[in-house]
């Protein structure tokens, strides 16, 4: 074996950097039969299951475990595996250092999301749902419409984000993995709720933010901001006060469930955020607070759009007779929407502060408190 | 319960204090069509059946919006089942029998945990790259690819520990690109061309693998993961299967482009190159399964007798596939690979 018995067969690689192939690694199709059981650059690893199992943190151990600053590697190697001389490209990854996307708790999070998964089609009691009246009922399949379509787009962000992930991360990806599964679940619950108890679907979301979100191609720090601070922030408000004013067993389980995966989401997503702007320092939190000005124009917009608000205050309010005190709740919603999404940026080391926040959401911070959810 | 004229009232008076409710109207208009539309108008990442607003940005610029380039029948029960069969690498695998075993055998078991550890997510990566691309009109499909990007992620996690669970460690990598002819998985841009070089060739390959595990498995937890994989493997192919008996009956003009897709991964089932098929001839993997097949790296010739019998029932399986979807012709005109056939009936 290329063992630590064999050290001059192991290259000496200072942690944080990676192995590059030496020679003379035995091709692939070599005529030397067996060779590749010399090839291994640490052997001897017994990675022992905890009271958790077996997890993706018990088997980074020794060079497994070593998490390299940047990788030009662009095949799939898996991390501390054998490289060979001359292997051509599988792909331009173009997101090859850790700061780009690492965050320390992806590992965990991703035993976690498998750990807490949950069938929505089986878990949550459909049977139970009793009919709303009119109002309730179709305000309810405007609220499940909404979060379904976000949860939507939450799937085709990951999803092309993903491949462009350099697999030296693979901790990361399998988090997102574990993330877009989630999302399908959440799409796939709101739409059967919408549809639950007859009728058909609610209007599309007003789209400004979707499209920012979809359209980000600056970086996934960049979308990773939109995703999880500006719209994840939302999301779990929304399935908080979902979850609060309903009677209704079915849907009270169905909003705990995705609160559970969403805070996993937030729990990867203010990680990694905190984690780059600590790195690349103060220039790139600035521009990190600049991106975010005409972004906040643009869900100052949003949120003037009705539908979400209307349906949201005549679900709190009990119907269209009692929509106006709904309302005061869903101010109470949107004002903490805001004051989350800074505190959220002001924990990640971005200087937003209700001074230099758009003039259009720093009016939602005077709505009156009354009994938040 | 409010009445209808009091509701009415409930509504006139909402308006008078300033709320909008004309989307309550809409509503209660909307009614979900039956069907799947053949064309897909949604390019704004609308829920499939939601009412469309006329001021929306066209920002989802999906490039699949035709149903039959990308649909498959009983695509949502294919993914309950894919939700409802979910397992776990670190608890569901019992880690606690594997005992130590000769150096040889472990290198093996390692050498082919290090490829399914590197080819598993490729399988990830690509179909979370269409995913994207397809109009949410046909969730269905979108959905059941998600869920094999799931299982995918669990493939790479789980072969990865047991490579470092037993005294063993990661080996040599694969070379996933030389001499692959014509297109590759990872570069393909069509989601057919992608599906029959992925879930029929490729996944089948492996399938086949799996479900033969308990034969390279020197332990419980190793029989755990081959049948766990095997079960997940089995949904991806339906995947591709369900797709191209859709193709085959309602796109029938490609099916001589299908063929031709089926012609490239038919040369790399046979050859090992791109390494989708690890039991292939001449390959690292196939010396390090016939290690684990004879029982030692003295005892290949036996190991290669029973890979021998493996390639031949890949190749059974596969031309089942090809029945199963409506592509066995090629079984008998003379298309098929013919180092295949030659698998299938040794002399």
């Amino acid at each position: 074996m290329s063992t630590s018995e064999n050290p001059e067969e192991t290259p000496d690689q200072p942690v944080g950097q990676e192995v590059v192939a030496s020679e003379p690694a035995s091709p692939d199709a070599t005529p030397n039969r067996m060779a590749w059981m010399e090839d291994t650059l640490e052997w001897g690893v017994r990675a022992q299951p905890g009271k958790h199992g077996l997890t993706m943190r018990d088997i980074n151990t020794g060079i497994y475990g070593d998490v390299p600053e940047e990788s030009r590697d662009m095949s799939r190697r898996p991390r501390g595996a054998f490289p060979i001389p001359g292997v051509p490209r599988t792909d331009l990854y173009t997101l090859n250092h850790k700061v780009e996307l690492w965050a320390d708790n992806a590992v965990d999070l991703y035993e976690e999301a498998i750990q807490r998964r949950w069938m929505a089609h089986i878990d949550i009691p459909w049977e139970s749902l009793e009919p709303h009246s009119e109002d309730v009922e179709l305000a309810t399949r405007q609220f499940c419409t909404e979060l379904a379509q976000q949860a939507s787009i939450e799937t085709d962000v990951i999803g092309q984000w993903l491949h462009h992930m350099n697999y030296a991360y693979h901790e990361v990806k399998t988090f997102l993995a574990t993330e877009l599964f989630d999302s399908g679940r959440h799409y796939a619950a709101f739409r059967q709720r919408a549809l639950a108890n007859g009728g058909g679907l609610g209007l599309e979301s007003p789209g400004h933010i979707n499209r920012r979100i979809l359209e980000s191609r600056a970086g996934w720090t960049e979308t990773a901001l939109y995703l999880y601070i500006l719209r994840g922030t939302l999301t779990l408000l929304l399935y908080r006060y979902g979850e609060a004013y309903t009677n209704q067993p079915a849907e009270k389980l169905l909003f705990r469930m995705c609160m559970q995966d969403k805070s996993r989401h937030m729990a990867y997503g203010m990680a990694h955020l905190k984690y780059a702007v600590d790195e690349k320092g103060p220039d790139y939190a600035l521009g990190l607070r600049r991106l975010m000005g005409g972004v906040e124009r643009d869900l100052a917009s949003e949120m003037k759009d009705p539908v979400l608000w209307e349906a949201l205050a005549i679900i709190i309010g009990g119907g269209v007779q009692h929509i106006e005190t709904g309302m005061v709740e869903v101010k109470n919603l949107q004002r903490r929407y805001i004051e989350e999404y800074l505190t959220r940026m002001k924990w990640i080391g971005v200087g937003k502060t209700a001074d230099n926040l758009d003039s259009g959401l720093a009016a939602y911070l005077g709505q009156k408190e009354s009994n938040p959810a | 319960m409010a009445t209808v004229t009091n509701r009415a009232d409930y509504w006139e008076k909402a308006r008078e204090s300033g709320f909008d409710l004309s989307w309550l109207d809409q509503l209660k208009q909307n009614t979900l069509g039956e069907t799947t539309s053949e064309f897909s108008e949604n390019n704004t990442g609308r829920v499939e059946g939601s009412i469309p607003r006329g001021d929306v940005p066209q920002f989802g610029a999906y490039t699949f919006r035709t149903k039959k380039d990308v649909w498959a029948h009983n695509l949502t029960k294919l993914y309950q089942e894919f939700v409802t069969r979910q397992w776990s690498s670190a608890t569901d695998i019992p880690w606690e029998t594997i005992e130590a075993l000769p150096d040889d055998i472990e290198a093996a078991e390692c050498q082919l945990a290090t490829f399914f550890a590197q080819v598993e997510f490729v399988a990830s990566d690509v179909p979370g790259r269409f995913i994207s691309t397809m109009s949410p009109d046909y969730h269905e499909v979108r959905m059941v690819l998600l869920g094999q990007v799931m299982d995918e992620s669990r493939h790479l996690d789980v072969f990865r520990k047991r490579a470092l669970a037993n005294g063993g460690g990661l080996m040599r990598m694969i070379d996933s690109v030389s001499d692959v002819v014509g297109g590759n998985t990872d570069n393909a841009r069509e989601f057919t061309e992608l599906s029959s070089r992925l879930h029929i060739t490729g996944e089948g390959n492996v399938l086949t693998l799996f479900r033969l595990g308990e034969l390279m498995a020197y332990n419980e937890a190793e029989k755990a993961i081959y049948r766990r994989c095997a079960q997940d493997e089995a949904r991806h192919v339906a995947i591709g299967v369900l797709h191209l008996r859709y193709m085959n009956e309602f796109n029938p003009e490609r099916r001589e482009e299908i063929h031709s897709y089926l012609d490239e991964g038919e040369s790399r089932q046979s050859s090992g190159a791109g390494g989708e098929n690890p039991a292939a001839r001449n390959i690292l993997t196939s010396e390090a399964l016939a290690v684990l097949l004879g029982g030692g790296k003295d005892k290949t010739d036996e190991g290669q007798k029973i890979l021998t019998a493996i390639r031949q029932r890949q190749t059974k399986e596969y031309f089942q596939r090809l029945k199963s979807s409506g592509f066995d012709d090629r079984i008998t005109n003379g298309r098929v690979n013919p180092a295949l056939l030659e698998v299938y009936n040794p002399a």
